[in-house]
């Protein structure tokens, strides 16, 4: 990145591609396969418009996960569910994440809401059951499925930065 | 999807300039030299306060003037952490810096209800409007220095953002405010003063988010 930086465009092709496969791993099991792809080059553009915020003196993947987990979340925000939004069986990506990707996970963010507020999203923002539905799966009214995705969002939106 | 994501990589790669990394010192280099001009501007066109010329210093006036300017110091820096994000960072204090800061309008809110003297006549009513819209006009350029450099960097948190700068450039108002304020009465300084920040922190959490955003 460091390279990246200083216009060395070879470098940067490289950075880019290896950030893709990382990415596509990252946002696998958080994210509809159907946008899996787009919110992976959402990620690389703003990596790409973004690179003066990353600092040399500092590790490259702390900052890259932060930048994903900022497009994820407003990849959710923006997100209506469409016909496509159905949930496929096959997923990019293995469980054996190293111990640093780990703590920087999706995940790990998710655990930081309340079970119910974490359960809406999932099942509305990622798996892309309707409101209606994921009111009968948790037993939640729909205002209350609603409430918990509004306030879902907002809260993961603030602890981005979070480990 | 976009497009390919090969022929995305190769664009990308293909268009890539030289950037110069955002540093932090620059940042608060840059915040700093707006407040400073601030305060020089206001100082020049009001004067600075006429007791210090005479080698007076108030105490109370001191430390409040302090408070407020360490409140800005620590809202800028985090401010300018903020357009460089990172796993793992703590952006939290500016939180104790304005719990600090919030002790004055307690003080005053006291001091004012057990006061015999009125602590609202028109006399001081409008000197403290003049001392709210001086505060809140000195406080613009670090607010704009601040939003310019959020939108260089990559802020996570756009409300917070938007807040942290708001209190930072409100109080390097007040600071700015307080060269020029002859008034040492802590309920002058405690509401009038601080209302300043209350102003610019409200601007900033719903004025600069549109602003940052990316």
């Amino acid at each position: 990145m460091a390279l990246s930086q200083q216009g060395d465009k070879q470098a940067y092709a490289a950075l880019l591609e290896a950030s893709q496969r990382w990415l596509q791993r990252y946002y696998a099991r958080r994210i509809s396969p159907s946008q899996l792809d787009d919110l992976v080059q959402e990620t690389l553009i703003a990596l790409h418009t973004k690179r003066a915020s990353w600092d040399p003196a500092r590790p490259f993947l702390p900052w890259l996960a932060a930048i994903a987990r900022y497009r994820w979340v407003d990849h959710l925000r923006r997100l209506y569910r469409a016909d496509e939004h159905e949930l496929h069986e096959e997923f990019i990506g293995c469980d054996d994440e190293p111990e640093l990707v780990a703590r920087i996970s999706l995940q790990r963010l998710l655990n930081f809401l309340p079970p119910a507020q974490e359960q809406a999203i999932a099942l509305v923002k990622i798996d892309g059951l309707t409101i209606a539905e994921a009111s009968a799966a948790t037993g939640q009214s729909e205002s209350l499925v609603k409430v918990n995705i509004h306030r879902g969002l907002k809260k993961l939106a603030a602890l981005i930065e979070k480990e | 999807m976009l497009r390919d994501s090969d022929a995305l990589i190769a664009e990308l790669a293909g268009v890539l300039e030289p950037v110069k990394p955002l540093r932090l010192g620059e940042g608060l280099a840059l915040s700093l030299a707006a407040s400073a001009l601030s305060a020089g501007v206001l100082v020049g066109l009001l004067g600075i306060r006429a007791e210090w010329l005479a080698g007076h210093l108030d105490p109370l006036q001191l430390v409040s003037t302090g408070l407020f300017l360490g409140l800005a110091v620590a809202a800028t820096v985090t401010v300018i952490a903020m357009g460089r994000p990172q796993i793992g960072s703590y952006h939290g204090g500016w939180r104790w810096a304005t719990a600090m800061a919030g002790l004055l309008p307690i003080a005053a809110a006291i001091v004012a209800i057990g006061r015999q003297a009125p602590s609202f006549s028109p006399e001081l009513m409008r000197h403290g409007s003049e001392c709210l819209a001086g505060g809140v006009a000195a406080s613009l350029t670090v607010f704009a220095t601040l939003v310019w450099w959020l939108r260089r960097g990559a802020p996570t948190s756009l409300e917070r953002a938007g807040l942290v700068a708001g209190i930072a450039a409100g109080a390097s108002g007040v600071f700015a405010v307080s060269l020029h304020c002859p008034d040492n009465d802590i309920v002058h300084i405690g509401l009038w003063h601080s209302a300043v920040l209350l102003v610019t922190a409200f601007a900033g959490r719903f004025v600069v988010p549109p602003l940052i955003r990316w």
